[in-house]
Protein backbone atom coordinates (compact mmCIF):
# COMPACT_ATOMS: atom_id res chain seq x y z
CA UNK A 1 0.00 0.00 0.00
CA UNK A 2 2.88 2.26 0.70
CA UNK A 3 4.36 1.64 -1.93
CA UNK A 4 1.55 2.75 -4.55
CA UNK A 5 0.78 5.78 -2.29
CA UNK A 6 4.39 6.81 -2.99
CA UNK A 7 3.99 6.05 -6.87
CA UNK A 8 0.60 8.42 -6.70
CA UNK A 9 2.67 10.67 -4.66
CA UNK A 10 4.94 10.86 -7.51
CA UNK A 11 2.55 11.03 -10.14
CA UNK A 12 1.16 14.01 -8.46
CA UNK A 13 4.75 15.49 -7.46
CA UNK A 14 4.93 14.97 -11.56
CA UNK A 15 1.84 16.80 -12.79
CA UNK A 16 2.04 19.99 -10.60
CA UNK A 17 5.45 20.00 -12.17
CA UNK A 18 3.69 19.70 -15.53
CA UNK A 19 1.09 22.29 -15.28
CA UNK A 20 3.89 24.42 -13.53
CA UNK A 21 5.89 24.39 -16.58
CA UNK A 22 2.17 24.91 -18.77
CA UNK A 23 1.70 27.74 -17.19
CA UNK A 24 4.98 29.28 -17.74
CA UNK A 25 4.95 27.93 -21.61
CA UNK A 26 1.55 29.70 -21.37
CA UNK A 27 2.74 33.07 -20.56
CA UNK A 28 5.84 32.86 -22.67
CA UNK A 29 3.15 32.17 -25.94
CA UNK A 30 1.21 35.01 -24.90
CA UNK A 31 4.33 37.58 -24.79
CA UNK A 32 5.86 35.83 -27.88
CA UNK A 33 2.45 36.57 -29.77
CA UNK A 34 1.73 40.06 -28.87
CA UNK A 35 5.41 40.79 -29.88
CA UNK A 36 4.46 39.51 -33.32
CA UNK A 37 1.06 41.21 -33.30
CA UNK A 38 2.62 44.57 -32.65
CA UNK A 39 4.24 44.10 -35.87
CA UNK A 40 8.23 45.95 -35.25
CA UNK A 41 9.03 45.69 -38.62
CA UNK A 42 5.97 47.46 -40.43
CA UNK A 43 5.48 44.48 -42.57
CA UNK A 44 1.86 43.79 -41.75
CA UNK A 45 0.52 46.14 -44.97
CA UNK A 46 1.87 43.98 -47.52
CA UNK A 47 0.11 40.95 -45.59
CA UNK A 48 -3.29 42.62 -45.65
CA UNK A 49 -2.53 43.03 -49.09
CA UNK A 50 -2.14 39.79 -49.77
CA UNK A 51 -6.01 39.13 -48.39
CA UNK A 52 -4.39 36.21 -46.79
CA UNK A 53 -3.18 37.49 -43.19
CA UNK A 54 -3.80 34.43 -41.32
CA UNK A 55 -0.32 34.32 -39.61
CA UNK A 56 -1.62 36.97 -37.65
CA UNK A 57 -4.94 35.30 -36.95
CA UNK A 58 -2.48 32.54 -35.15
CA UNK A 59 -0.88 34.94 -33.11
CA UNK A 60 -4.09 36.53 -31.62
CA UNK A 61 -5.31 32.97 -31.07
CA UNK A 62 -1.40 31.84 -29.44
CA UNK A 63 -2.22 35.39 -27.12
CA UNK A 64 -5.59 33.75 -25.71
CA UNK A 65 -4.47 29.91 -25.64
CA UNK A 66 -1.51 31.36 -23.51
CA UNK A 67 -3.73 33.00 -21.21
CA UNK A 68 -5.67 29.62 -20.79
CA UNK A 69 -3.28 27.61 -20.38
CA UNK A 70 -1.70 29.58 -17.37
CA UNK A 71 -5.30 29.58 -15.99
CA UNK A 72 -6.02 26.06 -16.71
CA UNK A 73 -2.51 24.69 -15.42
CA UNK A 74 -3.81 26.83 -12.13
CA UNK A 75 -6.76 25.09 -12.08
CA UNK A 76 -5.14 21.50 -13.23
CA UNK A 77 -2.56 22.25 -10.01
CA UNK A 78 -5.32 22.45 -7.54
CA UNK A 79 -6.94 19.69 -8.85
CA UNK A 80 -4.66 17.36 -8.40
CA UNK A 81 -3.10 18.34 -5.23
CA UNK A 82 -7.04 17.97 -3.97
CA UNK A 83 -7.45 14.88 -6.16
CA UNK A 84 -11.29 16.16 -7.31
CA UNK A 85 -12.81 14.43 -10.13
CA UNK A 86 -15.10 16.92 -11.10
CA UNK A 87 -12.04 19.47 -10.77
CA UNK A 88 -10.05 17.56 -12.88
CA UNK A 89 -12.53 16.58 -15.25
CA UNK A 90 -12.98 19.87 -15.79
CA UNK A 91 -9.56 20.95 -16.54
CA UNK A 92 -8.94 18.10 -18.96
CA UNK A 93 -12.04 19.36 -20.87
CA UNK A 94 -11.20 22.94 -21.05
CA UNK A 95 -7.71 21.71 -21.73
CA UNK A 96 -8.92 19.54 -24.73
CA UNK A 97 -10.40 22.91 -26.01
CA UNK A 98 -7.27 24.94 -26.09
CA UNK A 99 -5.48 22.24 -27.39
CA UNK A 100 -7.56 22.21 -30.28
CA UNK A 101 -7.12 26.23 -30.67
CA UNK A 102 -3.69 26.23 -30.48
CA UNK A 103 -3.28 23.23 -32.95
CA UNK A 104 -5.21 25.36 -34.90
CA UNK A 105 -2.92 28.67 -34.72
CA UNK A 106 0.09 25.89 -35.29
CA UNK A 107 -1.11 24.89 -38.11
CA UNK A 108 -2.41 27.91 -39.79
CA UNK A 109 1.47 29.94 -38.89
CA UNK A 110 3.02 26.46 -40.66
CA UNK A 111 0.52 26.51 -43.77
CA UNK A 112 0.93 30.49 -44.36
CA UNK A 113 4.31 30.91 -43.85
CA UNK A 114 4.62 28.62 -46.91
CA UNK A 115 2.52 31.16 -49.33
CA UNK A 116 4.41 33.83 -48.76
CA UNK A 117 6.61 33.27 -51.61
CA UNK A 118 9.08 36.09 -53.33
CA UNK A 119 6.63 35.75 -56.39
CA UNK A 120 3.76 37.04 -54.51
CA UNK A 121 5.59 40.00 -52.89
CA UNK A 122 6.79 40.70 -56.28
CA UNK A 123 3.48 40.67 -58.04
CA UNK A 124 1.95 42.51 -55.35
CA UNK A 125 4.68 45.31 -55.32
CA UNK A 126 4.53 45.92 -59.15
CA UNK A 127 0.40 45.82 -58.83
CA UNK A 128 0.25 48.49 -55.75
CA UNK A 129 3.70 50.27 -55.38
CA UNK A 130 2.42 53.81 -56.58
CA UNK A 131 -0.87 53.01 -58.24
CA UNK A 132 -2.73 55.93 -59.18
CA UNK A 133 -5.94 54.89 -60.30
CA UNK A 134 -7.63 53.02 -57.49
CA UNK A 135 -10.96 51.89 -57.14
CA UNK A 136 -12.71 51.94 -54.13
CA UNK A 137 -11.73 53.01 -50.64
CA UNK A 138 -10.59 49.50 -49.86
CA UNK A 139 -8.03 49.14 -52.87
CA UNK A 140 -6.59 53.09 -52.26
CA UNK A 141 -6.28 51.62 -48.06
CA UNK A 142 -4.20 49.00 -49.73
CA UNK A 143 -1.83 50.34 -52.16
CA UNK A 144 -1.36 53.07 -49.60
CA UNK A 145 -0.14 50.43 -46.85
CA UNK A 146 1.87 48.50 -49.85
CA UNK A 147 3.55 51.85 -51.04
CA UNK A 148 4.25 53.19 -47.02
CA UNK A 149 5.81 49.99 -46.52
CA UNK A 150 7.95 49.72 -49.31
CA UNK A 151 9.30 52.84 -49.15
CA UNK A 152 10.30 52.52 -45.57
CA UNK A 153 11.84 49.02 -46.41
CA UNK A 154 13.95 50.37 -49.29
CA UNK A 155 15.47 53.08 -47.56
CA UNK A 156 15.55 51.94 -44.08
CA UNK A 157 17.46 48.11 -45.55
CA UNK A 158 19.25 49.62 -48.07
CA UNK A 159 17.53 47.81 -51.00
CA UNK A 160 15.38 47.90 -54.05
CA UNK A 161 12.48 45.18 -55.31
CA UNK A 162 12.19 41.81 -54.31
CA UNK A 163 15.30 40.55 -56.16
CA UNK A 164 17.08 43.55 -57.43
CA UNK A 165 16.18 47.23 -59.44
CA UNK A 166 15.63 45.11 -62.06
CA UNK A 167 12.45 43.73 -61.31
CA UNK A 168 11.60 47.33 -62.42
CA UNK A 169 12.64 47.12 -65.57
CA UNK A 170 12.05 43.29 -66.05
CA UNK A 171 8.25 43.57 -65.86
CA UNK A 172 5.93 46.18 -66.20
CA UNK A 173 4.18 48.23 -63.29
CA UNK A 174 1.62 50.46 -61.88
CA UNK A 175 4.67 52.28 -60.94
CA UNK A 176 5.38 52.46 -64.68
CA UNK A 177 2.72 54.01 -66.05
CA UNK A 178 2.77 57.32 -64.01
CA UNK A 179 6.88 57.27 -63.84
CA UNK A 180 8.68 57.06 -67.13
CA UNK A 181 11.56 54.94 -67.17
CA UNK A 182 14.27 57.79 -68.51
CA UNK A 183 13.49 59.66 -65.09
CA UNK A 184 12.86 56.15 -62.82
CA UNK A 185 14.37 53.45 -64.02
CA UNK A 186 14.05 52.42 -60.54
CA UNK A 187 12.32 54.58 -57.96
CA UNK A 188 14.11 56.97 -55.90
CA UNK A 189 14.10 55.27 -52.80
CA UNK A 190 16.34 52.42 -54.48
CA UNK A 191 18.84 55.73 -54.47
CA UNK A 192 21.60 55.79 -51.83
CA UNK A 193 20.03 58.61 -49.72
CA UNK A 194 21.90 61.15 -47.48
CA UNK A 195 20.73 62.21 -43.92
CA UNK A 196 18.25 64.80 -45.73
CA UNK A 197 16.52 62.04 -47.23
CA UNK A 198 17.64 62.91 -50.97
CA UNK A 199 19.49 61.08 -53.31
CA UNK A 200 23.48 61.34 -52.92
CA UNK A 201 23.88 61.42 -56.89
CA UNK A 202 20.95 61.47 -58.67
CA UNK A 203 22.28 61.23 -62.11
CA UNK A 204 24.76 58.00 -60.97
CA UNK A 205 21.41 56.40 -59.35
CA UNK A 206 19.45 56.40 -62.81
CA UNK A 207 22.80 55.07 -64.33
CA UNK A 208 23.05 52.13 -61.99
CA UNK A 209 26.45 53.35 -60.65
CA UNK A 210 27.70 51.27 -57.85
CA UNK A 211 27.66 52.92 -54.69
CA UNK A 212 25.09 55.03 -55.88
CA UNK A 213 22.09 52.67 -56.39
CA UNK A 214 20.88 49.62 -53.88
CA UNK A 215 21.63 46.81 -55.36
CA UNK A 216 20.14 44.17 -54.01
CA UNK A 217 16.50 42.97 -53.18
CA UNK A 218 14.88 43.57 -50.28
CA UNK A 219 13.29 39.56 -49.77
CA UNK A 220 15.57 38.91 -47.25
CA UNK A 221 14.59 41.96 -45.11
CA UNK A 222 10.70 40.39 -46.33
CA UNK A 223 11.34 36.89 -45.14
CA UNK A 224 13.34 37.31 -42.35
CA UNK A 225 11.25 38.77 -39.40
CA UNK A 226 8.33 36.59 -41.18
CA UNK A 227 10.04 33.17 -40.85
CA UNK A 228 10.64 34.17 -37.42
CA UNK A 229 6.83 35.25 -36.67
CA UNK A 230 5.66 31.64 -38.68
CA UNK A 231 8.14 29.13 -36.78
CA UNK A 232 7.98 30.88 -33.72
CA UNK A 233 3.89 30.79 -33.24
CA UNK A 234 4.06 27.07 -35.16
CA UNK A 235 6.78 25.12 -33.40
CA UNK A 236 6.75 26.78 -29.87
CA UNK A 237 3.36 25.95 -29.86
CA UNK A 238 4.03 22.81 -31.26
CA UNK A 239 6.28 21.76 -28.78
CA UNK A 240 3.80 22.87 -25.68
CA UNK A 241 1.08 20.59 -27.03
CA UNK A 242 3.43 17.94 -27.14
CA UNK A 243 4.03 18.56 -23.22
CA UNK A 244 0.75 19.34 -22.59
CA UNK A 245 -0.29 15.96 -24.48
CA UNK A 246 2.18 13.79 -21.63
CA UNK A 247 0.52 16.10 -18.42
CA UNK A 248 -2.93 15.32 -19.80
CA UNK A 249 -2.05 11.84 -20.46
CA UNK A 250 -0.76 11.30 -16.82
CA UNK A 251 -4.15 13.33 -15.52
CA UNK A 252 -6.61 11.09 -16.88
CA UNK A 253 -4.38 8.34 -15.83
CA UNK A 254 -4.62 9.64 -12.68
CA UNK A 255 -8.12 11.02 -12.61
CA UNK A 256 -9.41 7.06 -13.01
CA UNK A 257 -6.92 6.33 -10.12
CA UNK A 258 -8.86 8.89 -7.22
CA UNK A 259 -11.28 6.63 -5.48
CA UNK A 260 -14.75 8.37 -6.29
CA UNK B 1 34.02 64.10 -120.81
CA UNK B 2 34.36 60.52 -120.22
CA UNK B 3 37.05 60.58 -117.76
CA UNK B 4 36.15 63.84 -116.75
CA UNK B 5 32.86 62.49 -114.86
CA UNK B 6 34.33 59.74 -112.74
CA UNK B 7 37.41 62.53 -111.70
CA UNK B 8 34.48 65.06 -110.79
CA UNK B 9 32.93 62.33 -108.60
CA UNK B 10 36.25 61.96 -106.82
CA UNK B 11 36.57 65.28 -106.34
CA UNK B 12 33.11 65.77 -105.00
CA UNK B 13 34.10 62.65 -102.50
CA UNK B 14 37.24 64.29 -101.24
CA UNK B 15 35.53 67.58 -101.21
CA UNK B 16 32.75 66.19 -98.44
CA UNK B 17 36.15 65.62 -97.01
CA UNK B 18 34.43 62.68 -95.23
CA UNK B 19 37.20 60.59 -93.32
CA UNK B 20 36.01 57.33 -91.95
CA UNK B 21 37.55 56.39 -88.53
CA UNK B 22 38.01 53.23 -87.09
CA UNK B 23 36.13 53.67 -84.27
CA UNK B 24 33.24 51.44 -83.42
CA UNK B 25 30.79 53.11 -80.39
CA UNK B 26 30.15 50.55 -77.96
CA UNK B 27 27.76 50.65 -75.04
CA UNK B 28 29.42 51.44 -71.55
CA UNK B 29 31.01 49.11 -68.70
CA UNK B 30 28.33 46.66 -68.05
CA UNK B 31 28.69 47.65 -63.99
CA UNK B 32 26.23 49.68 -64.71
CA UNK B 33 23.08 48.94 -63.49
CA UNK B 34 20.89 51.23 -65.96
CA UNK B 35 23.11 50.19 -68.83
CA UNK B 36 19.89 49.10 -70.79
CA UNK B 37 16.46 50.21 -69.48
CA UNK B 38 13.63 50.16 -71.45
CA UNK B 39 13.93 52.94 -72.82
CA UNK B 40 17.36 54.51 -72.75
CA UNK B 41 21.14 53.11 -73.25
CA UNK B 42 24.37 53.95 -71.83
CA UNK B 43 27.30 54.48 -74.37
CA UNK B 44 31.14 55.15 -73.93
CA UNK B 45 32.40 58.71 -75.02
CA UNK B 46 34.55 58.43 -77.91
CA UNK B 47 37.54 59.52 -76.34
CA UNK B 48 41.16 60.29 -78.29
CA UNK B 49 38.85 59.69 -82.09
CA UNK B 50 38.33 63.19 -82.87
CA UNK B 51 41.40 64.82 -81.67
CA UNK B 52 42.17 66.18 -85.70
CA UNK B 53 39.05 68.32 -85.39
CA UNK B 54 38.67 70.61 -82.75
CA UNK B 55 36.51 72.63 -84.27
CA UNK B 56 33.88 70.29 -85.47
CA UNK B 57 30.49 69.73 -83.62
CA UNK B 58 30.47 66.17 -82.44
CA UNK B 59 26.93 64.72 -83.12
CA UNK B 60 25.80 61.23 -82.03
CA UNK B 61 23.27 59.66 -84.50
CA UNK B 62 20.92 56.88 -83.48
CA UNK B 63 19.09 55.64 -86.48
CA UNK B 64 17.14 52.08 -86.92
CA UNK B 65 19.50 49.47 -88.95
CA UNK B 66 17.65 49.71 -92.30
CA UNK B 67 18.82 53.46 -92.47
CA UNK B 68 22.41 52.30 -91.98
CA UNK B 69 22.92 51.60 -96.17
CA UNK B 70 21.94 54.71 -97.76
CA UNK B 71 22.59 56.94 -94.67
CA UNK B 72 23.44 60.67 -96.21
CA UNK B 73 25.52 62.43 -93.99
CA UNK B 74 24.83 65.82 -95.44
CA UNK B 75 21.37 66.10 -94.23
CA UNK B 76 21.77 68.11 -91.30
CA UNK B 77 20.47 67.85 -87.88
CA UNK B 78 17.69 69.44 -86.99
CA UNK B 79 15.63 69.08 -89.82
CA UNK B 80 12.21 67.11 -90.08
CA UNK B 81 14.34 64.36 -91.64
CA UNK B 82 16.48 64.11 -88.42
CA UNK B 83 14.28 65.20 -85.74
CA UNK B 84 13.89 63.18 -82.30
CA UNK B 85 10.41 63.94 -82.43
CA UNK B 86 9.39 62.33 -85.87
CA UNK B 87 11.71 59.35 -85.26
CA UNK B 88 11.02 56.34 -85.98
CA UNK B 89 7.73 57.06 -88.22
CA UNK B 90 9.06 59.68 -90.78
CA UNK B 91 12.73 60.39 -89.86
CA UNK B 92 14.42 56.92 -89.83
CA UNK B 93 17.34 58.40 -87.94
CA UNK B 94 17.77 61.15 -85.28
CA UNK B 95 20.71 63.66 -84.21
CA UNK B 96 22.01 64.42 -80.57
CA UNK B 97 23.79 65.10 -77.84
CA UNK B 98 25.83 67.87 -79.77
CA UNK B 99 29.10 69.14 -78.28
CA UNK B 100 32.36 69.75 -79.39
CA UNK B 101 36.17 67.74 -78.22
CA UNK B 102 36.55 69.71 -75.06
CA UNK B 103 34.03 67.34 -73.39
CA UNK B 104 36.29 64.23 -74.88
CA UNK B 105 38.64 64.91 -73.67
CA UNK B 106 42.38 62.55 -74.24
CA UNK B 107 43.13 60.70 -72.62
CA UNK B 108 40.12 59.68 -70.69
CA UNK B 109 40.45 61.43 -67.11
CA UNK B 110 41.25 58.75 -64.87
CA UNK B 111 38.76 57.37 -61.74
CA UNK B 112 35.78 58.95 -63.61
CA UNK B 113 33.22 58.12 -65.33
CA UNK B 114 32.51 59.44 -68.50
CA UNK B 115 29.49 58.06 -70.55
CA UNK B 116 26.77 59.33 -72.60
CA UNK B 117 23.18 58.49 -71.20
CA UNK B 118 21.33 58.00 -74.75
CA UNK B 119 17.63 58.94 -73.50
CA UNK B 120 18.01 61.04 -70.49
CA UNK B 121 16.12 63.88 -71.43
CA UNK B 122 12.11 63.66 -70.96
CA UNK B 123 11.72 67.62 -70.88
CA UNK B 124 11.83 67.68 -74.81
CA UNK B 125 10.86 65.09 -75.97
CA UNK B 126 7.28 66.20 -77.44
CA UNK B 127 8.70 69.77 -78.28
CA UNK B 128 8.49 70.28 -81.74
CA UNK B 129 10.72 73.09 -81.02
CA UNK B 130 13.78 71.26 -80.19
CA UNK B 131 14.28 68.31 -83.06
CA UNK B 132 17.86 67.59 -81.26
CA UNK B 133 16.23 66.57 -78.08
CA UNK B 134 18.03 63.24 -76.52
CA UNK B 135 14.36 61.90 -75.41
CA UNK B 136 13.99 58.50 -74.61
CA UNK B 137 14.00 55.93 -77.08
CA UNK B 138 9.96 54.59 -78.43
CA UNK B 139 10.48 51.28 -78.55
CA UNK B 140 13.08 48.08 -77.61
CA UNK B 141 14.88 48.73 -80.91
CA UNK B 142 17.54 47.88 -82.55
CA UNK B 143 18.84 50.53 -82.78
CA UNK B 144 22.63 51.39 -84.50
CA UNK B 145 24.45 54.21 -83.60
CA UNK B 146 27.63 56.48 -84.73
CA UNK B 147 29.46 59.58 -84.25
CA UNK B 148 29.35 62.12 -87.05
CA UNK B 149 32.10 65.67 -86.79
CA UNK B 150 30.47 68.41 -88.61
CA UNK B 151 31.78 71.55 -89.76
CA UNK B 152 30.07 74.66 -90.61
CA UNK B 153 27.48 71.87 -91.29
CA UNK B 154 29.42 70.17 -93.54
CA UNK B 155 30.42 66.57 -91.87
CA UNK B 156 34.10 66.11 -92.03
CA UNK B 157 34.21 62.97 -90.00
CA UNK B 158 32.57 60.02 -88.75
CA UNK B 159 32.92 56.62 -86.98
CA UNK B 160 32.53 53.47 -88.24
CA UNK B 161 28.19 52.13 -87.06
CA UNK B 162 27.79 50.50 -83.93
CA UNK B 163 26.58 47.10 -83.15
CA UNK B 164 22.69 47.09 -82.81
CA UNK B 165 21.58 47.53 -79.49
CA UNK B 166 18.66 46.34 -78.43
CA UNK B 167 16.87 47.48 -75.08
CA UNK B 168 15.33 45.53 -72.12
CA UNK B 169 11.58 44.59 -72.72
CA UNK B 170 9.11 44.66 -69.62
CA UNK B 171 6.91 41.26 -69.67
CA UNK B 172 3.59 42.19 -68.11
CA UNK B 173 3.32 41.41 -64.24
CA UNK B 174 0.52 38.73 -65.32
CA UNK B 175 0.13 35.07 -63.82
CA UNK B 176 1.37 33.61 -66.31
CA UNK B 177 4.51 35.62 -65.84
CA UNK B 178 4.81 35.48 -62.04
CA UNK B 179 3.76 32.06 -60.87
CA UNK B 180 2.22 32.67 -57.22
CA UNK B 181 0.62 29.31 -56.79
CA UNK B 182 2.27 27.85 -53.86
CA UNK B 183 4.93 25.48 -54.58
CA UNK B 184 3.59 22.75 -52.06
CA UNK B 185 3.36 22.41 -48.09
CA UNK B 186 7.27 21.85 -46.64
CA UNK B 187 7.99 19.02 -44.95
CA UNK B 188 7.67 20.37 -42.09
CA UNK B 189 4.15 21.88 -41.94
CA UNK B 190 3.22 18.34 -42.93
CA UNK B 191 4.88 16.30 -40.46
CA UNK B 192 3.72 19.39 -37.50
CA UNK B 193 0.12 19.01 -39.15
CA UNK B 194 0.41 14.58 -38.94
CA UNK B 195 1.76 14.67 -35.45
CA UNK B 196 -0.64 17.10 -33.86
CA UNK B 197 -3.61 15.26 -35.23
CA UNK B 198 -2.56 11.58 -33.81
CA UNK B 199 -1.71 13.72 -30.50
CA UNK B 200 -5.13 14.73 -30.29
CA UNK B 201 -6.70 11.64 -31.48
CA UNK B 202 -5.27 9.84 -28.63
CA UNK B 203 -6.01 12.52 -26.00
CA UNK B 204 -10.03 12.00 -27.03
CA UNK B 205 -9.68 8.64 -27.29
CA UNK B 206 -8.31 8.81 -23.75
CA UNK B 207 -11.31 11.35 -22.45
CA UNK B 208 -13.67 8.93 -24.04
CA UNK B 209 -12.54 5.82 -22.35
CA UNK B 210 -12.60 8.23 -18.77
CA UNK B 211 -16.03 9.40 -19.24
CA UNK B 212 -16.92 5.83 -20.40
CA UNK B 213 -15.48 4.68 -17.01
CA UNK B 214 -17.14 7.45 -15.47
CA UNK B 215 -17.76 6.72 -11.46
CA UNK B 216 -17.04 2.78 -12.55
CA UNK B 217 -14.63 1.84 -8.90
CA UNK B 218 -14.79 -1.42 -10.97
CA UNK B 219 -11.71 -0.24 -13.27
CA UNK B 220 -8.43 -0.83 -11.26
CA UNK B 221 -10.15 -0.62 -8.34
CA UNK B 222 -7.26 -2.34 -6.39
CA UNK B 223 -5.10 0.24 -6.72
CA UNK B 224 -7.54 3.33 -5.86
CA UNK B 225 -6.44 5.00 -2.98
CA UNK B 226 -8.48 7.44 -0.67
CA UNK B 227 -8.24 11.19 -0.46
CA UNK B 228 -4.86 12.60 1.69
CA UNK B 229 -6.91 13.12 5.04
CA UNK B 230 -5.51 16.65 5.07
CA UNK B 231 -7.77 17.92 2.18
CA UNK B 232 -11.38 17.88 3.89
CA UNK B 233 -12.32 16.21 6.42
CA UNK B 234 -16.20 16.37 8.03
CA UNK B 235 -16.38 15.42 11.35
CA UNK B 236 -20.81 15.38 12.03
CA UNK B 237 -21.26 15.54 15.85
CA UNK B 238 -25.03 14.95 16.65
CA UNK B 239 -25.73 17.66 19.45
CA UNK B 240 -26.56 15.22 22.12
CA UNK B 241 -23.15 13.77 21.99
CA UNK B 242 -21.57 16.31 23.06
CA UNK B 243 -24.40 18.18 25.23
CA UNK B 244 -23.51 16.44 28.32
CA UNK B 245 -19.65 17.39 28.28
CA UNK B 246 -20.82 21.14 27.72
CA UNK B 247 -23.40 21.04 30.10
CA UNK B 248 -20.74 20.08 32.63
Amino acid sequence: MAKSDDGIHILQGLLVFGNVVIGMCGIALTAECIFFVSDPHGLYPLLEATENDDIYAAAWIGIFVGFALFALSILGIIGVLKSNRTLLLVYIILMLITYAFEMASCITAATQRDFLTPNLFLKQMLERYKKSDTENNNDKWMTEGVTKTWDKLMLQNHCCGVRGPSDWQDYTSAFRITHSDADFPWPRNCCVMDAQGSPVNLDGCKLGVPGYYNKNGCYDAISGPMNTHAWGVAWFGFAILCWTFCVLLGTMFYWSRIEY
Amino acid sequence: TRTMVPLLLMLLATAHGQVKLGYKPKLASSDLGGLRTTSTFVLEQPHCVFDKYPNADIWLVVAVPEAVPNFNNSVGPGTPERAFQEFPTNALAYMTLNTTLLNYACPKPPGELTVLRVGSETSCAKNNLRPTCNGPLPSPGPYRVKFLALEDSEPTAETDWSKPITLRTGTAAGPSSIPVTGSGHSGGMIALTAILSILFAVLLAGLLAMLVFWGSDACGGSSTFSKPETVSVRRYNTHHVYDQPAAR
